[in-house]
């Protein structure tokens, strides 16, 4: 088609609201944060793995889980990355983000790394790699939501 | 090559702050496995359907996904109405792609806004600015059909008998759910029951009581206006084509389970797929057993998951299960599943025992 | 008994950040348009037709593909993978085929992004609101995440990554098509800013618009047409947390078990043994090149530990494959379609009608697709020979 038409755009804007229901498995997490400072997994009776967070089944079984165990609270940091740019709706850089497998689970939970000098990145790169140890530390306050912890170097 | 059906379940509940989204799939496709004797390393397919915008996540297969067993398997979700995830479940073990599939299909109406959903799905230029929804296209259709003295009467006796079926079907939603503001000259009593759905069945093409005999698929134009309005065309070429491969008539079924967004498109529905013939539907819909014992809409609805409901529902009826609402002598069953917009896209299902 | 198919037409539009003067409907048409010319077929001779459409949110309108329903009465149905749609929609189309219920399928894909102003927003949804939303994954930092540990586990340098970009780049420099026509050198690509530890953000692919189409056709429909025949496929999906990939005995959290497994069933239904030597053109799926990396021990292209040496080999030993030639996702990354055009351009290279980036004496060509946080891998071998 040529011509001189006008080419429209029209702006648009989506709200769409949802509530997300975490389930009584994710609340009982939550409440173990906040009331004894506590991270639980739960164990698969078929696989034997402790899964963190606790869930209340295992997907690579397709079964229910059993029992309850609390974790850590010291951990391995398997991987990590320096988040150096900043992103819409999210924090302010530089920001470390890790996954910690904490002792007696067998998986590794997400979270930030704080206490560490951010100065030269290279530096920090290299003091994080070689899955050093480290512990969770909870706010003063406990909310009962995954922020109430993030991991220190031990 | 023929396919079977081993196993079926489903759920309708509403806002059950006890389970999270992959907890309610977890439940239904677990007891779906269970109910078809077989374990999960017999399983190499899942095929879903589910939709981003009811799940209330972007690419939310990633979380739900292996909540219905897709672990290490070949799993694919469909955006677009269960029946259609059927159809492709039954080709991936037509073309020996796969042995043997979960089916599963869901929606959260507790989690999201229907209505919202619904309005997005109109173009922005055209007709989104006009605040255009699915249950306004319904509504046109109400005024083109209900113009007539003895549908009304029909109209209010189906109202009346599908309010009944869903009290007596122990799977409707009984407590919670919500109904969207009917726009003229719908009623309350023509609009779904917003609930939370989850349906699951497990294919295979070793032989058990219930088989797909039929199978048909077909499609509509976007616009509303480029569409026969008083008549579902692509549900009629989707009911033709399963009913000749079943070899059956659509008036010769013994049990039809039609989706429609409301009980105007189910009397439509009914039409559309031979069960009664043109201008007859609402009166079948009224009076006729065989439409609809489960009560359609009124027992629940969530988008995408009520194709997948509706051959559940045909399913328990072929196998004797269905409860307080049994028809008699069920030996054949059709089915169908109706996509967005407004119904453009249809699935139909025919089903048999043996 | 599988049947035999293969793909007879290609169709695509080019790759841009938006194409202003195009409706969503229009791209759609457009690529369909190609790839019916493309195979000398009008739609009557279509049977089916499956739709790849990944997040919604991302064009802005809901069910987008409904709105260009063409050839109507005819079964239409829309997949959504994420990064895979369009692999899961022409795997989908195939299955069509295979049944016997469709002689000929059309399957298109689309990415509509360009009408998105806050799509980073829109990515940062895919993760659980429960757990995850309350930190910055986003899909530059899950890749951050996996490259970190391949540097730690298989001694990947940030280097790797840069050349890994750069040749990426430069074979876009060939394809018309592509959304990037850059000629950046590694200390070009280690130079830009730094996104996330280790990623630079010209490692990173683009955010582009466009349609892809494909018809495949049963053997009896191919006549005297020139087909791509599909040898191998196959799709696997993992578990969805990452943190659930690290300690288990099927494969670590870079192992990419899904893309190894599914590689596993392609191959053996295609008859490929020796990926280096029975494999000549890879058309991958990795957003990040870092990613790329991740894909080599999964596809047997070497073993894990000798991959920082396979990635300084593709750049001197002329008797391996050829990666990604149309310059892959980091050239131009229609999400919905991305996988899509993975298997276009590998059918195109296999047909010999890939223009000025055509590889000399292509006989089998492997695409990739990935979806999620590499949760989501499909394997697609395509060849000349007709599959016994």
């Amino acid at each position: 088609m040529t011509g001189t038409t006008e080419l429209i755009t029209i702006p648009g804007n989506w709200n769409f609201d949802y509530t997300y229901f975490a389930g009584e498995a994710a609340s009982r997490f939550f409440a173990a944060l906040k009331e004894s400072q506590q991270i639980m997994g739960a164990r698969c009776p078929s696989c034997q793995r402790v899964l963190v967070p606790a869930r209340s089944f295992c997907d690579a079984c397709f079964k229910r889980t059993a029992d309850w165990v609390p974790v850590g609270p010291e951990g391995t940091l398997e991987t990590f990355t320096i988040i150096t740019a900043a992103f819409p709706g999210l924090p302010k850089p530089p920001i470390v983000m890790a996954y910690v497998t904490l002792d007696g689970a067998d998986t590794a939970l997400v979270n930030l790394v704080h206490g560490l000098d951010l100065s030269d990145i290279g530096a920090a790169a290299a003091q994080l790699q070689g899955q050093p140890r480290v512990r969770a530390k909870f706010i003063d306050e406990p909310q009962g939501r995954i922020t109430d912890l993030s991991f220190v170097l031990t | 090559m023929p396919i079977y059906i081993e196993g079926v379940a489903l759920e309708i509940s509403f806002a059950d702050a006890r389970r999270n989204l992959s907890e309610l799939i977890f439940d239904t496709v677990r007891a779906s496995v269970d109910d078809s004797g077989r374990e999960m390393g017999e399983i190499d397919s899942v095929v879903l359907a589910a939709h981003d915008l009811v799940d209330g996540r972007s690419l939310s297969s990633m979380v739900t996904a292996p909540a219905a067993g897709a672990y290490l398997r070949d799993e694919i979700r469909f955006s677009d109405d269960g029946a259609a995830a059927f159809a492709a479940a039954v080709t991936r073990l037509e073309a020996g792609d796969n042995r043997r599939s979960i089916v599963a299909a869901w929606g959260r109406s507790s989690e999201h806004d229907p209505d919202a959903f619904s309005r997005a799905l109109f173009d922005p230029y055209m007709t989104r600015p006009l605040g255009l929804d699915e249950f306004v296209l319904s509504a046109m259709r109400a005024q083109l059909c209900l113009g007539r003295d003895e549908v009304r009467e029909a109209h209010e006796r189906a109202v009346t008998r599908r309010r009944d079926a869903a009290g007596r079907n122990p799977r409707a939603l009984k407590a919670g759910g919500f109904t969207s503001a009917p726009h003229f000259p719908l009623d309350t009593g023509d609009m779904p029951l917003w609930a939370d759905i989850t349906v699951s069945m497990v294919l295979s093409t070793e032989p058990t009581a219930i088989r797909v005999t039929g199978m048909g698929q077909s499609s509509e134009p976007y616009l509303f206006g480029d569409r026969p309005l008083r008549s579902i065309r692509s549900l009629s070429q989707a009911a033709d084509r399963a009913l000749t491969e079943a070899g059956t008539p659509g008036s010769a079924v013994d049990v039809a389970e039609v989706d429609g967004l409301t009980l105007i498109d189910e009397a439509l529905g009914l039409e559309a797929v031979g069960l009664a013939p043109a201008g007859e539907g609402m009166r079948r819909l009224a009076d006729d057993p065989r439409a609809n014992p489960s009560g359609g809409g009124a027992s629940g609805y969530s988008r995408p998951a009520m194709g997948l409901l509706r051959i559940a529902e045909a399913i328990l009826q072929l196998r004797g299960q269905a409860g307080p609402v049994q028809l008699d002598g069920v030996r054949t069953a059709l089915a169908s599943g109706s996509s967005t917009v407004a119904g453009q896209t249809q699935t139909v299902i025919v089903l048999e025992a043996a | 008994m599988k049947s035999r198919m293969a793909v007879v037409g290609v169709g695509q539009t080019s790759y841009k950040r938006a194409h202003t003067e195009l409706s969503s409907a229009d791209m759609i048409w457009e690529a369909a348009e190609k790839a019916l010319d493309d195979a000398g077929m009008d739609i009557s001779a279509v049977d089916a037709i499956v739709m790849g459409v990944a997040p919604d949110a991302l064009a802005g309108e809901n069910g987008v593909e409904k709105t260009a329903i063409f050839g109507a009465g005819k079964p239409y149905v829309r997949v959504n993978t994420g990064g895979v749609t369009g692999s899961s929609a022409a795997f989908a189309g195939a299955s069509y085929v295979g049944s016997g219920r469709a002689k000929v399928s059309l399957v298109i894909s689309l990415e509509r992004m360009g009408q998105a102003t806050t799509s980073q927003q829109v990515f940062n949804t895919i993760f659980d609101p429960v757990y995850e939303k309350d930190f910055p994954l986003t899909t530059i930092t899950m890749a951050a995440l996996r490259a970190s540990l391949l540097m730690r586990v298989y001694g990947y340098s940030e280097r790797d990554w840069a050349e890994i970009a750069s040749r990426n780049y430069r074979n876009a420099l060939k394809n018309p098509l592509a959304h990037i026509h850059k000629d950046l050198s590694p200390e070009d690509i280690l130079e830009s800013p730094l996104l996330a530890w280790p990623i630079h953000r010209f490692e990173a692919c683009p955010m582009s618009e466009g349609a892809c189409a494909l018809v495949i056709a049963g053997e009896s429909s191919i006549g005297d047409r020139v087909p791509a025949w599909l040898q191998g496929m196959a799709s696997t999906s993992d578990a969805y947390a990452m943190g659930d990939r690290f300690h288990r005995p099927e494969g670590t959290l870079v192992d990419l078990l899904s893309l190894r497994r599914s590689a596993e069933r392609a191959y053996a239904d295609a008859g490929v043994t020796d990926a280096r030597k029975d494999i000549d053109v890879v058309e991958l799926y990795s957003p990040f090149s870092s990613a790329e990396a991740m894909t080599y021990p999964a596809l047997g292209f070497c073993a894990p530990e000798h991959g920082p040496r396979f990635v300084q080999e593709q750049f001197t030993d002329l008797s391996l494959p050829s990666f990604n030639p149309s310059g892959g996702p980091q050239a131009a990354n229609p999400v919905s379609a991305t996988a899509m055009v993975r298997i276009a351009e590998a059918a195109l290279q296999v047909r010999g009608m890939a223009g000025e980036r055509q590889v000399p004496g292509v006989r089998r060509a492997v695409a990739t697709g990935q979806g999620g946080a590499t949760q989501f891998s499909t394997v697609c071998v395509l060849g000349t020979e007709r599959p016994d």
